[in-house]
């Protein structure tokens, strides 16, 4: 009986609790610290969790709103995705899903629960296209603009014509994905395009995929990896000796512990990337006074000063920009879901703002529309010195231009596999 | 106590016969019906709907059709999640080919399809027994899911290699798909995992379940007194596997939503396997108490801190559930090695002798 008691005490004070959080914006977040990918997903976790402690400890939150931020673990299983789709939606403002499986399981409910959904830098590259996806961002830049940069940034290093590309790829949509832009910028700037997949059980042991690299004797190899596959084609590389400065990864293949692995041996290795980590950034000394000294990280200096804890910040920075671009044009303080879509569409980072916010450097300027979700920003070659990552090129940016097609067409279909698909109608911007 | 059988005389062969001998059963079963037909429905949030109800059902036919062929029949079987895979892009590309089908109807013959390839896959299992048999199934789940990656036309050529259920309506209620709410698909699901029980349960309890368990107990002996094998072994292959596949259908159709290949990858075998060995092997109602062991369980434990009021990291929650319900399946083999459906009939028994316990 005294169990009872105990218990609905609990639920009593539990119940009290929700509502004392009617002042606060929830901002829940699908992470995964457990499972096979958690040692690239701690130091993202961390990065986008510290940023919202600052801003909760320096300024009381967004606009004086607090950020009520909850990690819902799903150790980067699809199944406790939805779990924690459905757990975290009733008070959400945003589904930050975090894994391509959870986004394309989550996709089409977006229409329906009317909540935004944020995959910065990952998700399904079409997403780009506002006016049929409503409530999708990519922002600030999708697989198809990392292909293109490549493509720019390998022409400007001698010439793209003639050349033999090889791309080393996860063979699951992630890495399928932006091979219909290489095969039609391999037709228009005549290289040779090459596509090795690795199949998910091995990732780790890819001696057949770099014995194929060595008979092909490739002038660059690209690779869209994840996981457990980037430390095993970064070692694979250095085994068979294989010029690490032709060889390039997305941004998801820069994570800093794989190429600490090798060291020295790796150095030249480079990376496209839309972030990038500034030590002296204020934002760095605001982290270090409010969360780091008040024992609030989870983080540590070595990792503080990584590319991934970097980025981590920069994606928390894109959605508290959207949150108080939807404040400021609402003129509330708490927002919902459907207000902070409109701030999503309107975001606008340029250098000054980026200056105000104490993050020079971390990411390009890029500005956002209803038609146009992705923002396109830009990157930088990234490339490993031996002990960490340096940029290696000036700001890149994509050619739009050569995807709008593609885009709308993958749009379409998506949407005529998911009628009723209600597009954006009163969007008239153009992508 | 609750149980006793005093009094209740069976007084033809036909009624000593019957599903429930024991009146008692039969009113469990149907307080148990009426929760799952009325007041679950009544009370249950979408959460419950999405992350206990639907699941539950799902995975418990899965283990059932794996039962069949592992429990009842003797044949180990490690090619679950791939079977399960043949059902889901079977009713995928039966609903966009013939977009005019109902939605049941495609689930219900997917199935089929999944049944013709489980008999392919069960060929090996005239000349091989065991663990080599296992090993035979492995390479059905491999050969598959590399099937679903590379064979574009069975996801419809779709840039992201996943396929996605679209928006089916019957009579003018959305069924699958984003629109359809959870109440409708979990009366769907159960409709059908009512319906496949029942069939099992008759089907294993008449003669050719009777021809299956000879086969399991010692095949020899079994062909000795008549009974063709390969047509025994063969037919709990596409029992199984038509089993199997439907709960493949409802996975991504009325749970899912979408899938990717690696999806029906060994985990989810495992998974299943799981369920079937620790609900109890040659077990119906085993299935429903190992999927919500398996199933249920870890989403429940995961809620627990937060209804209590506690703080504890949602990374911390994820271990702690990880070690409880390891411990749990330990500590549940440990009491009784056949299984909870063992664990129950046991209990039971004594609740019938109780309060003498001899």
């Amino acid at each position: 009986m005294r169990y009872w008691k105990t218990l609905t005490a609990a639920a009593v004070i539990a119940s009290l609790g929700g509502a004392a959080l009617a002042e606060e914006i929830y901002v829940p977040n699908l992470s995964y610290r457990t499972g096979p990918f958690a040692a690239t997903g701690i130091p993202l976790m961390n990065g986008q969790k510290d940023y919202f402690e600052m801003l909760n400890a320096r300024d009381g939150g967004i606009g004086g709103v607090k950020i009520a931020f909850e990690e819902c673990e799903t150790g980067y299983s699809t199944e406790k995705g939805v779990e924690c789709y459905e757990k975290t939606k009733g008070n959400a403002v945003i589904t930050q899903p975090w894994s391509t499986g959870i986004t394309l399981q989550v996709l089409p409910k977006t229409n329906v629960d009317e909540i935004p959904l944020l995959a910065n830098g990952y998700g399904f590259s079409p997403m780009a296209d506002g006016k049929t996806f409503q409530w999708a961002f990519n922002a600030p830049a999708g697989y198809w603009d990392a292909a293109s940069m490549l493509v720019s940034y390998i022409d400007g290093q001698g010439g793209i014509a003639g050349k033999k590309i090889a791309f080393l790829h996860l063979d699951h949509p992630y890495g399928k994905e932006p091979i219909p832009l290489f095969e039609k910028k391999a037709a228009e700037l005549g290289f040779e395009f090459l596509p090795i997949p690795v199949g998910l059980k091995e990732m780790q042991n890819q001696s057949a995929q770099w014995l194929q690299i060595r008979r092909e004797r490739p002038d660059y190899v690209l690779m869209w990896g994840w996981g457990a596959m980037n430390a095993g084609a970064i070692t694979e590389a250095v085994k068979t000796k294989f010029d690490m400065s032709k060889f390039i990864g997305v941004w998801w293949s820069g994570h800093d512990a794989d190429l600490a692995l090798v060291g020295d041996a790796g150095k030249g290795y480079k990376s496209i990337s839309w972030s990038f980590p500034n030590a002296d950034a204020g934002v760095m000394a605001d982290i270090k006074t409010h969360v780091v000294d008040a024992g609030k990280s989870l983080s540590n200096p070595e990792e503080m000063s990584g590319v991934f804890y970097g980025r981590g910040l920069v994606m928390s920075m894109i959605l508290a920009e959207g949150i108080a671009a939807a404040q400021a044009e609402y003129g509330t303080g708490v927002i919902t879901p459907a207000q902070l879509r409109w701030g999503l569409e309107n975001l606008n980072i340029t250098e000054a703002r980026l200056a105000e916010l104490g993050m020079e450097g971390m990411v390009p300027p890029f500005s956002t529309s209803c038609a146009n979700h992705t923002g396109h920003s830009g990157g930088w070659i990234l490339e490993w010195d031996g002990s960490k990552f340096v940029k290696a090129s000036d700001h890149i940016m994509p050619d739009t231009s050569d995807y709008a097609e593609l885009i709308a067409e993958k749009a379409a279909e998506y949407a005529s596999a998911n009628a009723p698909w209600p597009v954006n109608e009163s969007c008239d911007a153009m992508n | 106590m609750i149980y006793r059988t005093v009094g209740q005389f069976k007084t033809s062969y036909r009624r000593d016969q019957a599903l429930f001998p024991v009146r008692q059963d039969a009113f469990l079963l149907g307080v148990i019906l009426i929760f799952a037909w009325v007041i679950f429905p009544l009370t249950a949030s979408e959460f419950a709907f999405q992350t206990l109800l639907i699941p539950i059902l799902i995975y418990a036919l899965a283990a059932m059709g794996l039962n069949i062929l592992t429990g009842y029949a003797g044949q180990l079987s490690l090619g679950t999640g791939a079977f399960m895979g043949v059902g889901a892009y079977a009713c995928y590309k039966l609903i966009t080919i013939f977009p005019w089908m109902n939605p049941i109807v495609a689930i219900l013959l997917s199935g089929v399809f999944s049944a013709g390839v489980g008999v392919m896959f069960g060929i090996p299992s005239l000349r091989i027994k065991g663990f080599y048999l296992a090993i035979a199934t492995l390479a059905a789940q491999f050969f598959l899911v590399w099937l679903f990656e590379k064979w574009a036309w069975l996801y419809n050529y779709n840039a992201s290699g996943a396929i996605q259920v679209p928006n089916l309506e019957m009579f003018g209620v959305f069924v699958s798909g984003p629109q359809a709410t959870s109440m409708t698909q979990y009366f769907i699901v159960l409709a059908i995992v009512s319906l496949m029980t029942v069939l099992c349960i008759n089907l294993t309890r008449g003669n050719q379940g009777r021809i299956w368990k000879a086969t399991r107990d010692m095949d020899i002996a079994a062909e000795l007194i008549g009974i063709n094998l390969m047509k025994s072994k063969l037919t709990a292959f596409a029992v199984s596997s038509y089993i199997i596949g439907v709960a493949g259908a409802l996975f991504v159709f009325m749970w899912r939503g979408a899938a990717e290949p690696n999806l029906f990858d060994i985990p989810l075998s495992f998974r299943v396997l799981f369920i079937a060995i620790i609900g109890g092997l040659g077990s119906i109602m085993g299935n429903y108490l190992g999927a919500i062991l398996i199933v249920g369980l870890p989403v429940v434990l995961n809620i627990v801190p937060e209804a209590m009021g506690l703080d504890i990291k949602s990374a911390t929650v994820e271990h702690l559930n990880i070690m409880i319900v390891g411990a749990l399946i330990i500590f549940f083999l440990i009491i009784e090695p056949h299984g909870l459906a063992a664990l129950w009939r046991l209990v039971r028994e004594k609740l019938i002798l109780w309060p003498f316990p001899h």
